[in-house]
């Protein structure tokens, strides 16, 4: 085909994988190339996720001596994950942090991933681009901030990243309109209600777009339609850095440390820029020096190590000068409704992300709250359905009735773009971790128009199941996803990075993660993630050529 | 496949469900050996408990066996599954700042709820009926705000995760609900509304719960209120 030469010609990690029925590539991870700590490395990644992956496998590409280096394991799929909910515990950030604020945000499972692929290897798999209008929704609604790059900036990379990973969809009318290049999945109970729901209530949806190969791409098998796609995907189907990305980094002469956690970004203070990272490995502390850092560990673990590697120079930490690391960190408001139906759904089969709409996802002139929401199936496996019923207020007889029913319920899900508040913010807590250091405090506060956007979206959710048929219809108050917390900004005065993900005021330090987000939409940010990452990487790529003197004047 | 005895077969949590027959055990020679392990260690019953106190054992059995209804043999040992994972310290990670972290909160809200056992009826909640029990955690998921210095949602939220998260990992209780449990690398073939693979089982009595379920909450509280009138 075509279009997988293509891929595999810029990206080979689908044809580095085994073909024999496992997998993992160990031969590659065994030969992996090897720096010293006093070696000045051309970057350091902290982070191995949808940011840090896609960023150390393009400079690897381009010839740069890259140390990526990941607090968790160096997953292998056969040895380490489970087809099993509860079993899946070690796949989430568990280390202690606090939440707070009027709306505290649950942590753990549902957004916060560990180990080499980050939370991709546990998110559910949908992969839609932002629309043009996130890119300005200060201008365009009044609301939220202008982002210091426009949709156009974005494109090449999302369609490159969509052909990686690649993403399976229908024809997608929605934002900038564009194809996938795999065909839609077929849908289970869950697609099929969504489906139905919708056509019976005038609203359109879509199959797709999901980061799951529809046939073998490469050494990678087809999706077994099994519904553990939040437990780990342990067929190699679906799509996570740990298989598109990590590969052909390493291929390329890329290390990647696992079970490194980055205490410290080191700084001279004197010049203004770094010169390595402290990290914990085994109870030891090593030190890598490098020319420069790439800070990858999402919207939480990133302000923190920027909070923590405050020097003299830097007293209130790296790229704070302004206090505003931390800030305006954003999670989506994500009410699921479920419908009860007389036929049997069985939503655990197929994957949970099937079909969605984004019809609601911009501004309606005519409705009181600005900006939207987006609706997509979601498949709750018991553990977690049972966390629907009790928020019912369900206990004892009833919750367990309710869940002997649970193959007649279909689950919908939003994805509401709450605004982007600088109180919103992850500060040091009171209490450390295991290895003594202050963890982090994440407080949440809605604002009104976020109200508005949950109570809109979870009436249109109730409207299509019952448009579908459902006799009961039944809602929980959910969060999903974070970004922002170290944004990308024109100014120094309003964010931490520039437009080239270069922290403002500290020479070689970058942010490459969902941190950087200044808005996001009513999209899974996943894609667009990798996507900056890969566009990062090409400014990287390009400062190089200019030459240092071009970097330092940031 | 490993060896069960007979009377091991389809088991569900005090005999009740909807999909007789109904084993996910009978598959587990489709599954990965490293799945299969997961699941097949929490069949065997632990002996002893490292986390709890006996005092809080005697809080924290009955109540479990409430938020669950667990009024009868054969249980799932949420008590010793969820001693097992406190003991070891595996947390979400995260807690609410006007919370403790989770070990300590469950230490804490075991003797709150002892202590509202003696103000209201005068004994430990060990030694209450059934229905004192019922009413005295019916109170405290009907507190809005405070509850002994913890905000009673967060409590509530705490005890029926932990519970909910045992009882629900267990190829018993997944018997009972027509969950077939893992899944690889066997996978699904027939997808759809009312579409079954032929080793799934039929829902032998479709029963909608929700109107049963508003009938026993409206009993439940009308009896939390009589009681509340006798003790007053």
């Amino acid at each position: 085909m075509k279009g997988e030469a293509a891929v595999r010609a810029r990206n080979e990690s689908a044809w580095l994988l085994p073909n024999d029925g496992s997998r993992t590539n160990h031969r590659l991870r065994e030969d992996m190339r090897h720096h010293d700590l006093d070696d000045e490395v051309d970057l350091v990644v902290v982070g191995a996720g949808a940011g840090g992956a896609v960023l150390t496998q393009r400079l690897a590409r381009a010839g740069w001596r890259v140390v990526c280096l990941d607090a968790g394991p160096f997953w292998d799929p056969d040895r380490d994950w489970v087809s099993d909910e509860r079993g899946s515990h070690g796949l989430y950030w568990t280390e202690p942090r606090q939440i707070g604020g009027a709306d505290p945000v649950p942590l753990g499972s549902n957004n916060s991933g560990r180990g080499v692929g980050g939370s991709m290897v546990h998110y559910a798999g949908y992969t839609p681009r932002f629309h043009p209008s996130d890119f300005r929704t200060r201008t365009a609604d009044g609301v939220g901030a202008d982002w210091p790059i426009a949709y156009a900036h974005l494109r090449p990379y999302y369609e490159a990243i969509e052909a990686e990973l690649p993403v399976a969809g229908q024809d997608w009318p929605w934002g900038d309109p564009h194809r996938y290049p795999h065909s839609p999945h077929p849908v289970g109970g869950n697609g099929d209600i969504f489906l139905r729901g919708a056509s019976a209530a005038g609203i359109e949806a879509r199959v797709g777009p999901v980061a799951i190969a529809n046939g073998r791409f490469g050494n990678r098998p087809h999706c077994i339609y099994r519904g553990f796609c939040l437990q780990g995907c342990k067929v190699n189907a679906k799509a996570s850095p740990l298989i598109t990305h990590v590969p052909d980094a390493l291929a390329h002469g890329a290390e990647i440390r696992a079970d490194c956690h980055v205490s410290r970004v080191l700084v001279d203070d004197d010049a203004g820029r770094v010169t390595g990272v402290t990290y914990l490995h085994r109870g030891r502390e090593y030190r890598q020096r490098a020319r420069a850092v790439a800070v990858a560990g999402y919207s939480i673990e990133t302000p923190r190590l920027l909070l923590l590697s405050a020097t003299p120079r830097y007293p209130d930490g790296l790229g704070n000068e302004s206090d505003q690391v931390g800030r305006y960190l954003m999670v989506q408001g994500a009410p699921q409704s479920a419908g009860r139906f007389d036929e049997e759904v069985r939503m655990y089969k197929a994957p949970p992300p099937e079909v969605s709409s984004e019809q609601f996802y911009e501004t309606d002139p005519t409705k009181p709250y600005k900006r939207g929401w987006s609706i997509q199936t979601v498949s709750p496996l018991p553990i977690t359905w049972a966390e629907h019923v009790v928020a019912q207020g369900h206990w004892g007889s009833v919750l367990r009735e309710y869940m002997r029913d649970y193959v007649h319920w279909a689950t919908l899900g939003s994805l509401c773009e709450f605004l982007p508040q600088a109180g919103n913010r992850v500060t040091l807590g009171d209490e450390t971790d295991r290895h003594g250091l202050p963890v982090a405090h994440f407080s949440y506060s809605q604002c009104d128009n976020d109200k508005q956007l949950l109570a809109a979206a979870q009436t249109t959710m109730e409207e299509i199941l019952t448009a579908a048929g459902a006799r009961e219809v039944i809602t929980i108050q959910r969060f999903a996803h974070l970004v922002g917390g170290a944004r990308m900004a024109a100014r120094p005065q309003d964010g931490v990075v520039d437009a080239d993900h270069r922290v403002f005021g500290v020479a070689g330090l970058h942010v490459v993660d969902g941190s950087t987000l200044p808005t996001q939409g009513s999209a899974n940010p996943g894609l667009t993630i990798m996507a900056l990452a890969a566009r990062a990487a090409d400014r990287l790529i390009a400062g190089a050529r200019v030459g240092l003197a071009h970097q330092a004047a940031s | 496949m490993p060896y069960r005895s007979p009377d091991r077969r389809a088991i569900t949590p005090q005999g009740r469900g909807r999909y007789p027959g109904f084993d996910v055990l009978a598959q587990v020679d489709l599954w990965d050996d490293v799945t299969a392990g997961a699941v097949l260690a929490r069949l065997s019953h632990p002996t002893g408990l490292s986390f709890f106190t006996v005092a809080e054992v005697a809080v924290a059995a009955p109540l479990l066996d409430l938020l669950l209804a667990q009024d009868a043999e054969p249980r799932v040992p949420v008590l010793e599954l969820i001693d097992e994972r406190l003991a070891v310290g595996e947390t979400d990670g995260w807690h609410y700042d006007t919370m403790p972290e989770d070990g300590d909160a469950w230490r804490r809200t075991l003797a709150c709820l002892d202590e509202d056992a003696h103000s209201r009826f005068g004994r430990g909640f060990a030694e209450l009926a059934p229905d004192q029990q019922a009413a005295l955690v019916q109170a405290v998921q009907d507190t809005d705000g405070d509850w002994h210095g913890l905000t009673a949602a967060q409590v509530w939220s705490l005890w029926t995760r932990y519970a909910c998260t045992a009882f629900y990992s267990h190829p018993w209780a997944w018997n009972e609900i027509g969950f077939p449990g893992p899944a690889y690398p066997r996978g699904y073939l027939n997808l759809g509304v009312d579409a079954r693979e032929k080793w799934e089982q039929r829902d032998d009595e479709p029963a909608d719960p929700v109107t049963a379920g508003r009938r026993v909450e409206q009993a439940r509280r009308e009896h939390a209120e009589l009681l509340d009138r006798g003790t007053r």
